[in-house]
C-alpha cells in the first residue's frame, strides 16, 4: 500500500466524477428530489376527507349531524339525493367515507324510544384505501356518535364539539369509560416530515451510491480503462480505495447538502448532535459503495449491474423500515431485515434526528455499520483481486 | 391496395419477430418480468404494512387494582402488543421511551379504583413520537379501549363498539356492522364480574345504533391496497426499462441506424416493435393478476376485460414516457438513471404504496402528472372495488392524454434525428 499511488487514484477520480455533468447533476438533483418526494407522504393529518352524505330523514336531528360532519375539517361534504348515488362514488373512489341516514330514521328512532330495535345510521368506508380507512374511521364515528349523545342529554343546544387530532379521534368517547390524556415526546404534532427526512437519508445513501459505484466500474471496464488501471503497480486494496474514497467525500459532502436542504425546505434538523450524524454517514456511505463495488465486479454489461443494485436495493430499502415499521413485520421476515445494514443506518439516523442520541446510546449499531463497511471492502477487494 | 397492406403487415412482423428474437435473450429484461413480480408480491404480501404489531409497551401502574390490571389486560388482548414491561418509577419508564425500547407508556394513577367508581376514571398515555405513524395508531387504540371500559353495577364491561376496525373478524362478503350503543351498553353483554360494592349506574335505552361498514377490504388490510396496485408498479418497471434501454443500447450500437436503412417505414418498425412489448405487458398484467390470487386469494372483483382494456393506454404512455427518457439520454447509463429516479418517487407519490389523498397539495399534485397515478386509480376501481369500464372513464382519458402528449413530444425531438 502506497500512500502516493493512492493519491493519484483519488486525484483521478475526482477529476473523472467531476468531468462528467451528468453524474454532478444526479449527485445534487436525486438527493434533493428524494427529499421532497418522500418528506411529505407520511401524514397522520386527517384533513379534507371527501365524505359523502346522504340523509334521506331530512329531521332535525339527521341535518344537525350532517351539519356538524361538513363544517368539520376533516372532511368535505357532498351531498348525494340518491342512496346509489353514493355508492357508485365510493367506487369511483370520489368519496373516501360516507354517512347513510335512512328515511324512515325518525319513525325508527321513535319505536326505539318505544323499546323497539334501535334506529340506524350507516357509516361507509373506502377500504380499497386501507390507511386513509383506518385513520377516517374514529373521526367520523367520533362526531356523528357526539352528536347523537348530546342530543339525547339534556343541554342538547350546547353542542360543542372539539376538534379532534390523530390522537384524540373520537370525542364520543368522552364521559364513557376511563378517560385517556395522551402526550407524545420528541415529535408532538406527529409530523412525518422529520421521519421520513431522517429516513430518506438511508434510500438515498443505500441506492445512489450503490447505482452509481456499479455503473461507474462497469462503464471504465467497458471502455477500457479498468484494465488499464489493473495494469499499473497499484494493488487490488488501492484501487478499491481510490475509487471509495472519493466518491464517498463526494456523497459525504451530499450529505451536507441534504441535512441543509431537509433543515431549510422540510423544517427538520438533527435533535442529536449533526456531527456525529454527518460522521456516522459519512462512514455508512463507503458500505454501499463497497456493495456497488462487488455488484459491478460481478457484472458483464452497465444494464446488468444496475438490474443487480435494483433488485438488491428494492428489498433492501422497503424491509430496513424505510416506510412501514420493521416491527410490523412477521417475525422470520423481521431477521432478514436485521442482516441489512440498511436497517441499522435508517435506526441510527432516526435516533438522532427524532431523539437527539448519542454515542452513550448508538454505540452497538455504529459499531455494527462499521462492522459492515469492513467486511463489505475486504469483500469488494476479493471480487475485484477474482476477477483480474 | 391490399398487397401494399400484406407488406406492411409483413414488415411490421418482421420487426416484432427481430424484437421477440432480441427479449428472448435478455437476461436484464427476464429479472424484469420474472423476479420482480415475485420480490413485490413478497414484499407487499407479507412483509409491508402499517398495520402495528409487537408493540413494546411500558406499564406504570401505581393503582395495582383490580380495575387496573382489567384494563392492561384488555390492552394486552387487543393483540398489537408484545407482553407489557413494568417499571417502578416515571424516570425508568421516561428513559426507555427515550431510547426508543417501547412506543407507549401507560401510567395509571394511585387513585384509579376510586375514581373508576366515582366515574371519572383517568390514565395518561405518553407516546414516542419517532414514529408519527405508529404513535397516531396505537395513541388511538390504547384510548379507545380504555374508553370502552364502562363500569355497569360493579361490573367492567367492554363495550364492543370500540374495536379498532382492524382487529374486526370478518367474513368476507359480510359487511361489519360496529353497533355505537349510546349512552350505555346493555346489562347482556359478557362482563366481567368484579366484587366490589357498587353504585348503580342509571340505565338508558340505546335509541340510535351507529353501524359502521369497510367496503371493498373489510379487515382492512394493506395487502389489499399495496397488491391491487401491483401491475401498475410492475409495469411501469417493464416499460420504461424496456423502452429507455433499449433504445438508448440501440442507438450506442448503431443498430438503429441500420434498421432505417432496411427497406421498412418508420411507422412499420415502431409498430413492429411496439408489437411483442405489448404482449409482454400484457404477460406481466397477467402475473400480477395471477400471483396475489394464487398466493393470498385477492382476485379482481370487477371485470377483467375492463382491466385488459384499461391496461392498453397505461402501457401505451409509460412506453412513450420511456421512448421520451431515451431522446433525453445519451448513453445507456444515464437512460438507467432517469428511469430508476423517476420509478422510485412515482410509486410513493403516485398513491400506489401511499394513498395520495392524504398528502399535501403540491406533492400530490406532482403526482398528478405520472401516468401511474390515474392507472392505479383506476385499476383500484376495477379490482378492489368491483368498477366496470364505465368507472373509469376519466383515468382512460388522462392516460390517453398523456400518451399523446409524450407522442408530440417525440416528434418534436426526434425530427432532426430522423431527418
Amino acid at each position: 500500500m502506497s500512500w502516493r499511488r493512492l493519491r493519484t487514484l483519488i486525484v483521478r477520480e475526482i477529476r473523472a466524477t467531476l468531468r462528467d455533468p451528468f453524474t454532478l447533476f444526479v449527485l445534487v438533483f436525486v438527493p434533493l428530489g428524494s427529499l421532497l418526494a418522500f418528506g411529505f407522504v407520511v401524514s397522520t393529518e386527517i384533513e379534507g376527507i371527501q365524505l359523502g352524505v346522504f340523509d334521506g330523514s331530512r329531521s332535525e336531528l339527521s341535518r344537525r349531524i350532517v351539519a356538524e360532519l361538513v363544517t368539520h375539517p376533516a372532511f368535505e361534504g357532498r351531498s348525494y339525493v340518491r342512496r346509489d348515488e353514493l355508492s357508485s362514488a365510493l367506487i369511483n373512489g370520489d368519496i373516501g367515507a360516507g354517512i347513510v341516514i335512512p328515511a324512515g330514521f325518525e319513525r325508527a328512532r321513535g319505536r326505539a324510544q318505544d323499546g323497539g330495535e334501535p334506529a340506524q345510521i350507516q357509516l361507509l368506508y373506502d377500504g380499497a384505501e386501507s390507511v386513509l380507512a383506518a385513520n377516517a374511521e374514529g373521526f367520523l364515528r367520533g362526531i356523528a356518535g357526539a352528536v347523537l349523545r348530546e342530543h339525547g342529554s339534556e343541554n342538547a343546544d350546547i353542542v360543542r364539539i372539539e376538534r379532534p387530532t390523530a390522537l384524540a379521534p373520537a370525542p364520543a368517547e368522552a364521559g364513557a369509560g376511563v378517560a385517556s390524556s395522551v402526550r407524545v415526546l420528541f415529535n408532538p404534532t406527529l409530523d412525518g416530515r422529520p421521519y421520513m427526512v431522517a429516513g430518506t437519508f438511508g434510500f438515498v445513501l443505500s441506492f445512489l451510491t450503490t447505482l452509481i459505484t456499479a455503473v461507474s466500474i462497469v462503464n471504465e471496464r467497458i471502455g477500457g480503462t479498468f484494465e488499464q488501471l489493473q495494469l499499473t503497480p497499484a494493488t487490488s486494496l488501492e484501487i478499491v480505495l481510490g475509487k471509495l474514497l472519493p466518491l464517498g467525500a463526494v456523497f459525504s459532502f451530499d450529505v451536507l447538502v441534504m441535512m441543509l436542504a431537509a433543515w431549510w425546505v422540510l423544517d427538520a434538523w438533527p435533535a442529536g448532535s449533526a456531527l456525529l450524524f454527518w460522521s456516522i454517514s459519512s462512514f455508512y456511505v463507503v458500505t454501499s459503495l463497497a456493495m456497488g463495488l462487488i455488484f459491478s465486479a460481478t457484472s458483464a454489461t452497465a444494464a446488468e449491474a444496475v438490474q443487480k443494485t435494483v433488485l438488491f436495493s428494492i428489498p433492501l430499502v422497503q424491509l430496513s423500515g424505510f416506510v412501514y415499521p420493521i416491527r410490523n413485520m412477521p417475525e422470520p421476515v423481521q431477521w432478514i431485515s436485521m442482516i441489512l445494514p440498511a436497517t441499522h443506518f435508517i435506526n441510527v439516523s432516526r435516533s438522532i434526528y427524532l431523539r437527539g442520541e448519542g454515542v452513550a446510546e448508538l454505540w452497538p449499531q455504529m459499531l455494527l455499520i462499521v462492522a459492515f463497511g469492513i467486511a463489505l471492502v475486504v469483500l469488494a477487494r476479493r471480487t475485484l483481486e477474482s476477477r483480474s | 391496395m391490399l398487397s401494399r397492406l400484406r407488406t406492411t403487415t409483413n414488415n411490421i412482423l418482421a420487426v416484432a419477430f427481430k424484437e421477440a428474437a432480441l427479449m428472448r435473450r435478455d437476461k436484464v429484461l427476464i429479472g424484469v418480468t420474472v423476479i420482480q413480480p415475485v420480490m413485490f408480491l413478497f414484499l407487499f404480501g407479507v412483509a409491508l404494512t402499517s398495520k402495528p404489531a409487537n408493540v413494546p409497551w411500558i406499564v406504570l401502574d401505581h393503582s395495582q387494582s383490580s380495575y387496573s390490571r382489567r384494563l392492561l389486560s384488555e390492552i394486552q388482548a387487543s393483540g398489537y402488543f408484545l407482553p407489557a414491561r413494568r417499571v417502578s418509577g416515571y424516570e425508568e419508564g421516561y428513559g426507555l421511551l427515550h431510547r426508543g425500547e417501547a412506543l407507549a407508556l401507560v401510567v395509571i394513577p394511585h387513585d384509579f379504583h376510586r375514581s373508576v367508581l366515582r366515574g371519572a376514571s383517568q390514565v395518561q398515555i405518553l407516546l414516542d413520537g419517532a414514529d408519527p405513524l405508529s404513535a397516531a395508531r396505537i395513541g388511538a387504540y390504547i384510548r379507545a379501549i380504555a374508553a370502552s371500559l364502562v363500569l355497569d353495577r360493579g361490573h367492567w364491561l367492554r363495550a364492543r363498539q370500540q374495536a379498532p376496525p382492524m382487529e374486526l373478524q370478518s367474513q368476507p362478503g359480510k359487511p361489519q356492522a360496529v353497533p355505537v350503543q349510546l349512552p350505555m351498553p346493555p346489562v347482556e353483554q359478557q362482563a366481567v364480574p368484579v366484587e366490589l360494592p357498587m353504585p348503580p349506574v342509571e340505565q338508558q335505552a340505546a335509541p340510535v345504533e351507529l353501524e359502521q361498514r369497510f367496503l371493498f377490504n373489510h379487515t382492512l388490510n394493506d395487502r389489499n391496497f399495496l397488491l391491487a396496485s401491483l401491475a401498475g408498479m410492475l409495469l411501469t418497471n417493464v416499460t420504461l426499462s424496456l423502452a429507455a434501454f433499449g433504445l438508448v443500447a440501440e442507438r450506442e450500437e448503431g443498430t438503429y441506424e441500420q434498421m432505417l436503412s432496411l427497406p421498412t417505414t418508420p411507422l412499420e418498425i415502431v409498430l413492429g416493435k411496439l408489437l411483442p412489448t405489448v404482449v409482454l405487458c400484457y404477460g406481466v398484467l397477467v402475473l400480477a393478476i395471477v400471483l396475489p390470487g394464487l398466493a393470498f386469494g385477492i382476485w379482481p372483483s370487477g371485470s377483467l376485460l375492463a382491466l385488459g382494456i384499461f391496461t392498453l393506454p397505461f402501457v401505451l404512455a409509460s412506453l412513450s414516457l420511456g421512448v421520451v427518457v431515451s431522446t433525453l439520454a445519451a448513453t445507456v447509463a444515464q437512460a438507467i438513471f432517469i428511469s430508476v429516479f423517476f420509478i422510485m418517487p412515482s410509486f410513493v407519490l403516485s398513491g400506489a404504496m401511499m394513498p395520495h389523498q392524504l398528502m399535501p397539495d403540491v406533492p400530490r399534485h406532482i403526482g398528478a402528472l405520472m401516468p401511474l397515478r390515474w392507472y392505479q386509480i383506476g385499476i383500484r376501481r376495477i379490482i378492489t372495488r368491483g368498477g366496470g369500464l364505465d368507472d373509469v372513464v376519466v383515468p382512460f382519458l388522462a392516460l390517453s392524454g398523456f400518451f399523446a402528449l409524450m407522442l408530440f413530444f417525440i416528434r418534436m425531438r426526434s425530427k432532426p434525428r430522423l431527418a
